[in-house]
């Protein structure tokens, strides 16, 4: 009888603490998760496709972006971005040499370079950076394509 | 008497216990919305989806294949964005699917659709001038017909062949057998 009475007794947690733990978990994650930022210099937006597989290996991809520059000091014409600078096409032969060095001695060969292009691109341009990938024998080719949302 | 008295003694100490006990719930609020963010950030990050495709190796590695000209499927696309398909000029896609699909299996044997599936392959040539989404357009129905063919060899919707995770070994079998005997052979042209 006496250990029950003892033993019931109300106790509370204090959880003032608990808004640090959150914004600090909060704050861990738009970190860790924002691993590229967003500023991207061309404006895209990729066609629609639906036999489109995912990536699993995400550590393998490489990305090329291509589209019109969202600054108009660079001109109207599309160019090809690589890490969020503008590249000349002639130049990706080297970039990817460098990105594939990067990558760890026995999955070099199984590097995965993502394009992601705007819809109304020149097939010229794609087909120049296809032959400067092909130059670094980086021949794994992934065309960015959002699932089709209407199927009509 | 003494033993009445010791019960409502008892009584009255389980009501003073019992009170109640709550959980300050004043930070929920805050956790659901962390989670909500977090998954709203990290959603649109991972969106690594697309038409694979592996590149021929560079021009002095290549071996010159001769095709014959019934194993080849041509796709043109020209500046203007119009298809010509197998020397005919088409306004869309429609039935192309089907098509490719005829022409890689052939299972009428007919003399001018694809010796065996082996040997059959698609070729897509695009002008300098074509749009980027007409290439994707076709290479995309090129692909689709390809994953139809492997999807219905064991029995499954194309949806859920491509959906096949490699790293487990069951799933890997399945992808195996679909694709034995039928290599996607996606010719990318050079423009003139």
């Amino acid at each position: 009888m006496r250990l029950r009475k003892k033993k019931k007794q109300t106790t509370e947690i204090s959880t003032a603490s608990l808004p640090d733990i959150v914004f600090l978990l909060l704050f861990f994650f738009m970190v860790s998760a924002t691993i590229q930022p967003k500023d991207e210099q061309v404006k895209y937006k990729s066609p629609s496709a639906q036999a489109i597989t995912s990536i699993k290996q995400k550590t393998l991809v490489r990305e090329i972006v291509i589209g019109q520059p969202k600054n108009t000091d660079y001109g109207v014409e599309d160019v090809v971005t690589v890490d969020n600078r503008i590249i000349q096409p002639a130049q990706l032969t080297q970039w990817a040499m460098e990105q594939k060095e990067s990558l760890p001695e026995a999955y070099r060969d199984q590097m995965i370079i993502v394009i992601k292009a705007d819809e109304y691109v020149n097939m010229g341009l794609i087909i120049d950076v296809q032959e400067e990938l092909k130059k670094a024998n980086a021949r794994k080719v992934v065309y960015r394509a959002l699932p089709e949302t209407t199927t009509l | 008497m003494k033993l009445l008295d010791s019960t409502d003694k008892k009584d009255t100490m389980r009501l003073k216990t019992r009170t109640i006990q709550e959980i300050n719930t004043g930070s929920m609020a805050d956790i659901a919305f962390l989670l909500l963010i977090f998954f709203l950030v990290s959603t649109t990050i991972l969106q690594e989806k697309g038409l694979s495709l592996k590149l021929p190796p560079p021009p002095e590695d290549q071996t010159v294949a001769e095709i014959h000209d019934r194993n080849l499927f041509k796709i043109q696309i020209n500046s203007n964005n119009q298809f010509l398909i197998e020397d005919a000029v088409r306004g869309d896609l429609k039935g192309l699917r089907e098509e490719v699909k005829a022409f890689i299996l052939n299972k009428s044997n007919d003399p001018n659709l694809s010796i065996s599936p082996l040997k059959a392959t698609i070729s897509i040539k695009v002008n300098r001038g074509t749009h980027y989404k007409y290439f994707i357009e076709a290479l995309d129905e090129v692909k689709e017909a390809y994953y139809e063919i492997y999807a219905e060899r064991v029995g499954m919707s194309s949806h859920d062949y491509r959906q096949l995770d490699l790293s487990k070994s069951t799933h890997k079998l399945l992808y195996e057998k679909g694709k034995e005997g039928v290599p996607m052979n996606i010719s990318i042209a050079q423009p003139d």
